[in-house]
């Protein structure tokens, strides 16, 4: 079967939890599905750490990924307010160092802590039903991945506020030079464990698929977790060969070059995992999500099915980004090479043919209010323009006479993938809400959280690129001893209005799903009760 | 590509576990072939400066040389591991897994005179931290294929065989053989051409 003769049937609102039905139903009439034995049920407060349950660890992954979500949209705001000058850093944070400190807390654990592991959970949710399989490949080894992310987050979070983080600009302590390097194993931990996860999602696509599906025939959101899964096992062991290197010459005192704990360099070292174009690897999935929510909001296939998996796996080629660190060449920089020109400039074309697929699916389908309107479309369109904006940036950003490489241009297109990467996960928390969290949610909040996270992200794009295009000379942390390009007070107000709408899209989404997954609980133990009653 | 559900699966497709291998080698392989580009670098910089990249005659050759044919000949072994588990071959099998086990100590053996010769301080400088680095990467590489293949290898021997388990000892094989690839990068441009 290709993927032009596959039949098309219109999803309903009812179809909107893709693929609910078949695996479902076969794991309950107890037929052989793909995927390996059944897992066993496990209930209680032990569930967690014993269950080998797919859907309960996709959960895990997006329930914590949504609290971190939160606490990074808290620094985000607070990062802004020392920027517009509400408060100085000292009465903020506590000094110089510590506001550098939360500034590289803050990227780090939107892309680590955020963005990933909420693609990563739903991918593991998603993935197995779309592709006909009972479970994961290895479930076992994905709640490990789990639990192993969620110690290194634990340890990269608390070092850092323990006086780690990766590097300082204004000297630093014994003690806080060995909390750098618990801050380095803490990351070093958190990205292997994203790494056993994108390789169990990328085995599970390609050993646990129905026997007669090719990978053709894959669902949008499951090609676009292939490619982000393989784009994620080029790119993430280079940050982790960069960290042993950081690590080695930290620990073998007195550090000779890569580890110095009292400069920004082991921050400058690993940067280019936010930068582009290694950023835009979290952002595979959005393509993926963006494509499947606005088909079952509109009650219509793609006709191109071809074209757009193409198009998706341009986009992760375009997002391999090891290759391109800066610190190791000395005065041969690659970003000053063509091809850095090439894929910065070439980004914007998936996601450009990516709305160019969603205006084709809109033209052809439903055009009812409630297709419209719905949370599905919005968060589709939300995140494909929050990526068109941060791609766009890019693109802006590799053109050289505009010398925006070393500004605040480089935090326009993190913070415009960023958005994008919190607004899908929560367009598909929304339109697979009974299987993520096992209660459908609220639509009005579902449309608050995603107007909300997208319009403060446009904004924080328009300050950071603004202040790049305006700044005269580059950001050099150690010589500058500051963040940001310029003073300027608009830009700065700008950004902490985008940072605050963004914090409180992201408050509105948690609590939503807090309160659904609450009534959800309260539900079965009633259920429970009742079925208990009735035996006695 | 569809957005709606997928019949009911058939059969696992087989090769679950060699398939997850090959996404870990590639995964491990990519990050070693980060640390030697960094360390061609480093030396290329050092070198372009007009400084020394470790001293001629700092590192003897016969120790690294003699642990690439070491590495050479367990990867003879480690495909007979493959095939006895394929084979239900208990015997051979188990011949195959303790020589295996043997080069790969042999190899830890001769890193540890490696060190003790070179007697190089981890904080001389960056040619002596990046050799430490790569080296000590490739020796904790070694000894995590060490552990795959004594695991995989032991659950399909000592166990009922079966496809599955055997495609583990395969598994574990690719893992050590992208191993021996790394090393022949440490060889050749560590110890070679230094």
């Amino acid at each position: 079967m290709t993927l032009t003769d596959t039949p098309v049937d219109a999803p309903s609102e009812a179809d909107a939890d893709i693929g609910t039905a078949t695996a479902g139903d076969a794991a309950d009439s107890g037929q052989v599905v793909a995927g390996g034995p059944p897992p066993r049920p496990a209930s209680g407060i032990i569930a967690p750490l014993v269950t080998a349950d797919s859907a309960v660890v996709g959960r895990l992954f997006v329930g914590t990924s949504l609290l971190s979500a939160l606490g990074a949209a808290v620094i985000g705001v607070l990062l802004a307010m020392s920027r517009a000058n509400v408060a100085s850093p000292t009465d903020l944070f506590g000094g110089l160092n510590a506001e550098f400190r939360l500034w590289t807390l803050h990227r780090s654990s939107l892309l680590l802590l955020v963005v990933m592991p909420l693609m990563l959970g739903v991918a593991m949710i998603l993935v197995p039903s779309q592709i006909g399989a009972r479970g994961l490949a290895f479930p076992r080894a994905a709640l490990a991945s789990f639990w192993t992310w969620l110690t290194g987050a634990v340890i990269m979070v608390a070092s850092a506020f323990a006086g780690g983080g990766w590097g300082a600009i204004d000297g630093v302590t014994a003690n806080e030079s060995d909390a750098i390097a618990l801050t380095l194993l803490g990351t070093a931990v958190v990205i292997a464990a994203l790494l056993l996860g994108a390789l169990i999602v990328a085995t599970t696509v390609i050993s646990s698929r129905s026997g007669s599906s090719s990978l053709l025939d894959l669902a949008p959101f499951s090609w676009s977790a292939l490619i982000a899964s393989a784009v994620w096992l080029l790119t993430l062991p280079v940050a982790i060969a960069n960290i042993v290197i950081i690590y080695a010459d930290l620990r073998g005192r007195p550090a000779v070059a890569f580890g110095q704990p009292e400069s920004p360099d082991i921050w400058l070292q690993l940067d280019w995992l936010v930068e582009q174009p290694a950023v835009y690897a979290m952002a595979v999935p959005v393509l993926g999500i963006a494509i499947g929510a606005a088909g079952a909001a509109l009650g219509v296939e793609s006709s191109r099915h071809g074209v757009l998996a193409a198009v998706i796996g341009l986009f992760g080629l375009l997002a391999v980004g090891g290759w391109s660190q800066d610190y190791f060449t000395g005065s041969q920089d690659y970003r000053d090479g063509v091809v850095y020109v090439v894929f910065g400039l070439a980004a914007v074309v998936p996601v450009i043919a990516t709305l160019g697929a969603l205006a084709e699916l809109a033209m052809r389908g439903s055009r009812t209010p409630s297709a419209l309107l719905s949370t599905r479309l919005l968060g589709a369109v939300a995140a494909l323009v929050l990526l068109g904006a941060a791609t766009a940036a890019g693109a802006l950003r590799v053109i050289e006479p505009l010398d925006l490489l070393e500004t605040t241009a480089t935090w326009a297109v993190f913070q415009g993938v960023t958005a994008a990467g919190i607004v899908a996960a929560v367009t598909a928390l929304w339109q697979h809400g009974p299987r993520m969290i096992g209660a459908s949610l609220d639509e009005r909040a579902g449309m608050a959280a995603i107007a909300l996270i997208a319009a403060g992200g446009l904004l924080a794009i328009l300050a950071d690129l603004v202040d790049g295009l305006i700044a005269d000379t580059p950001i050099v942390f150690a010589v500058d001893r500051r963040i940001y390009d310029t003073g300027d007070t608009t830009l700065a107000v700008v950004s902490l209005l985008g940072s605050a709408l963004l914090a409180l899209g992201v408050a509105v989404a948690v609590l939503a799903v807090a309160s659904a997954a609450a009534a959800s609980a309260r539900s079965a133990a009633l259920s429970s009760q009742a079925a208990e009653s009735a035996t006695s | 590509m569809r957005t709606l559900s997928l019949p009911v699966a058939g059969p696992n497709r087989p090769r679950t576990v060699v398939v997850g291998a090959l996404f870990a080698t590639c995964a491990a392989f990519v990050a070693f072939a980060s640390l030697i580009t960094v360390y061609v670098q480093q030396r290329q910089q050092t070198r372009a400066a007009g400084g020394e990249w470790l001293a001629s005659g700092s590192i003897e050759m016969g120790p690294a040389g003699m642990s690439m044919a070491t590495l050479l000949l367990s990867a003879v072994t480690v495909q007979w591991a493959v095939q006895a588990s394929r084979a239900e071959d208990r015997p051979h099998g188990f011949i195959a897994l303790g020589l295996t086990l043997m080069f790969g100590v042999a190899v830890i053996n001769q890193f540890w005179f490696i060190y003790q010769n070179t007697g190089f301080a981890i904080d001389a400088g960056v040619p002596q931290l990046m050799f430490y680095v790569v080296t000590g990467s490739f020796i904790a590489m070694l000894l995590g294929a060490m552990a795959a293949v004594t695991v995989f290898t032991l659950r399909s021997l000592l166990g009922p065989f079966g496809r599955e388990l055997a495609q583990g000892v395969q598994a574990a094989a690719i893992f050590w053989h992208m191993m021996i690839v790394c090393y022949f990068l440490v060889w050749y441009i560590v110890f070679i051409t230094k």
